[in-house]
């Protein structure tokens, strides 16, 4: 087990913590991405019925995906930090 | 007869035994000079022991502290005079029969026979000092007493020791003098030089720290005083320390009950009489109107707000950030006012948050994969005393390989599961409790986690996962037929 001026020392040398993607952005990202889902699910409800629903389901995943990391971004953005 | 004898003779020695393990000849004190300065919540006590080695290879010097004193002291160090670093100190078994605690102090360095060696014990004493009289009306002065033993304590003949009292007023209202003391001092035993009280000198003082000595020589002064400052007290804190690594936000959030703990309110509040002192600044030494909090650089988003809601009588001016590794004295200083002055006896529940950046509290450690993040035990409002304190710390959701440390023992330290917005596992909180917490108290936790990338799409997947159900809904929805008549 570490001790305490371990900690203290690496806590003091090492390098500081750098998110995936930065602050500011965050907004943006979250207007875009879910602008984007919501478009997608605009046009995933005009698609045709296919027997196999292929291009529903690609649609649909991409729209979650940017639905997934739009929400994260806006909840950040709105002061949540999740 | 004679195998009686022998019985007689060994349960005395065997009764004696532990007056005898703390009568040590290894060490004498030359000198202890013991300096209390007073205050309303918290006392400042510093001891000098001036030791010789009577013995030769010493490494280990004991300090006692009687148990009244032990009970009030929160915060203990050991150094050598003149030197930075504290010495190793380890609290031994309280003795049965005198009371007293020892304390293993170990020295930098091995004393030969008549080496000198010069420790300096400093300790901060809680809840030492009470209101008196326990009753004060709005205008008038807050007077506290103090109350603390005569002689200093020790396991070693002390050659000559003194205790100097030093209140923070000038107005010293009245102090014992003590009495039966002739067989140490051929002087006055308590003397007054401008506001510091001295006890002693007193000479030849024996091995102290046992029954024999304390039920003999052993007395209680008090020393009765103005103090012309709120006495604070904050009876429970619970500090939470939220991490966000999406958000690259700490959110650290204070949940303070704060307590006046000078003399009660005589009668009833006038606000026309608070009003009044307020215009001609002559408000009463016991009455909390504002505080002035030192907070962290950097910092944003800030609120306080108590049961009621928001307070809007604070004025915050922050300070840019100043990054993890930046040394300074550079804090955000928030004035704040609570929603009604604080008498005597008074309490005041309220809520301060803020967020900071988290590139000013953790670092990342490549070579491990690790983070290391360092949260404040507290923010320390100066000369107040934190009876009860919890400290929370929650980690990213699905963080592993949890150690922390403190910079003092807690009390107890647990990790458990907590649930907020976006969470299907929980994330991991490690929680630490402690008690009695003063100035000196102003440490930081380190806590070390790893958070690999599978644990930070957990979020992102989650909600996706929510939105793709929604769709796979549609999907078979826009497939089934409802109407009641086919064509």
């Amino acid at each position: 087990m570490a001790t305490y001026e371990t900690f203290q020392a690496l806590h003091k040398t090492l390098p500081s913590f750098s998110p995936y993607v930065a602050a500011p952005f965050l907004p943006y990202i979250a207007l875009a991405f879910l602008s984007s889902t919501f478009a997608l699910a605009f046009y995933f409800s005009t698609l045709p019925k296919d027997t196999l629903p292929v291009r529903e389901t690609i649609v649909a995943l991409i729209a979650s995906t940017l639905g997934g990391f739009g929400v994260v971004a806006l909840f950040c953005a709105i002061g949540v930090c999740v | 007869m004679l195998q009686r004898w022998h019985i007689l003779s060994f349960l005395l020695a065997a009764l004696s035994a532990p007056s005898f393990s703390l009568a040590d000849s290894s060490f004498e004190n030359t000198a202890i000079v013991r300096t209390v300065d007073l205050g309303g919540s918290l006392v400042h006590v510093t001891t000098t022991y001036a030791v010789k080695a009577l013995e030769p290879g010493q490494t280990v010097y004991h300090i006692a502290l009687d148990e009244n004193e032990r009970h009030k002291t929160s915060w203990i160090e050991a150094k050598v005079k003149g030197q930075q670093g504290a010495l190793r100190m380890e609290e031994l078994a309280q003795d049965e029969d005198s009371k007293s605690h020892l304390f293993a102090v170990t020295l930098p360095k091995k004393l030969g026979v008549n080496g000198t060696i010069n420790l300096v014990l400093d300790t901060v004493q809680t809840h030492a000092t009470y209101p008196w009289p326990q009753s004060a009306a709005q205008k008038d002065p807050q007077s506290l007493k103090y109350e603390s033993d005569l002689f200093i304590v020790s396991p070693y003949h002390t050659a000559v020791q003194r205790t100097k009292i030093k209140p923070s007023s000038p107005t010293v209202l009245s102090y014992t003098t003590p009495e039966n003391v002739d067989q140490f001092t051929l002087e006055s035993p308590v003397t007054k030089s401008g506001t510091t009280i001295t006890y002693g000198p007193f000479h030849n003082i024996p091995s102290s720290s046992n029954a024999e000595f304390i039920g003999e020589h052993q007395q209680v002064v008090v020393v009765h005083y103005n103090f012309d400052y709120p006495v604070l007290e904050i009876k429970k804190l619970q500090r939470s320390a939220e991490i966000s690594h999406w958000g690259s936000n700490l959110n650290i959030e204070d949940k303070i009950h704060l307590y006046n703990a000078g003399p009660t309110l005589k009668g009833h509040f006038s606000r026309l009489e608070h009003q009044s002192q307020n215009f001609y600044r002559t408000l009463g030494p016991h009455i909390l109107a504002s505080l002035t909090l030192y907070l962290p650089a950097g910092i944003r988003n800030t609120y306080f707000y108590d049961i009621i809601g928001n307070v809007s009588t604070s004025h915050l001016r922050t300070a840019p950030s100043v990054g993890k590794n930046a040394r300074g004295n550079q804090f955000s200083v928030l004035e704040m006012r609570p929603r009604y002055p604080i008498m005597g006896g008074w309490n005041y529940t309220y809520t301060l948050g803020w967020d900071a950046p988290l590139e000013d509290s953790v670092g990342w450690d490549a070579a491990n994969e690790k983070y290391i993040v360092g949260v404040p035990v507290m923010t320390v409002i100066p000369g107040t005393v934190v009876t009860e304190a919890e400290v929370k710390i929650v980690l990213p959701e699905a963080a592993t390989d949890i150690e922390f440390i403190s910079p003092f023992p807690a009390l107890s330290s647990s990790i458990s599961t907590h649930i907020t917005y976006l969470d299907t596992t929980g994330r991991p909180a490690v929680s630490l409790e402690y008690k009695d917490l003063t100035d000196k108290h102003n440490g930081i936790i380190y806590v070390a986690y790893k958070v690999p990338l599978s644990a930070h799409l957990k979020k992102p997947l989650a909600v996706a996962t929510a939105f793709l159900g929604v769709f796979v809904f549609a999907l078979t929805a826009r497939r089934v037929d409802l109407r009641l008549h086919k064509r």
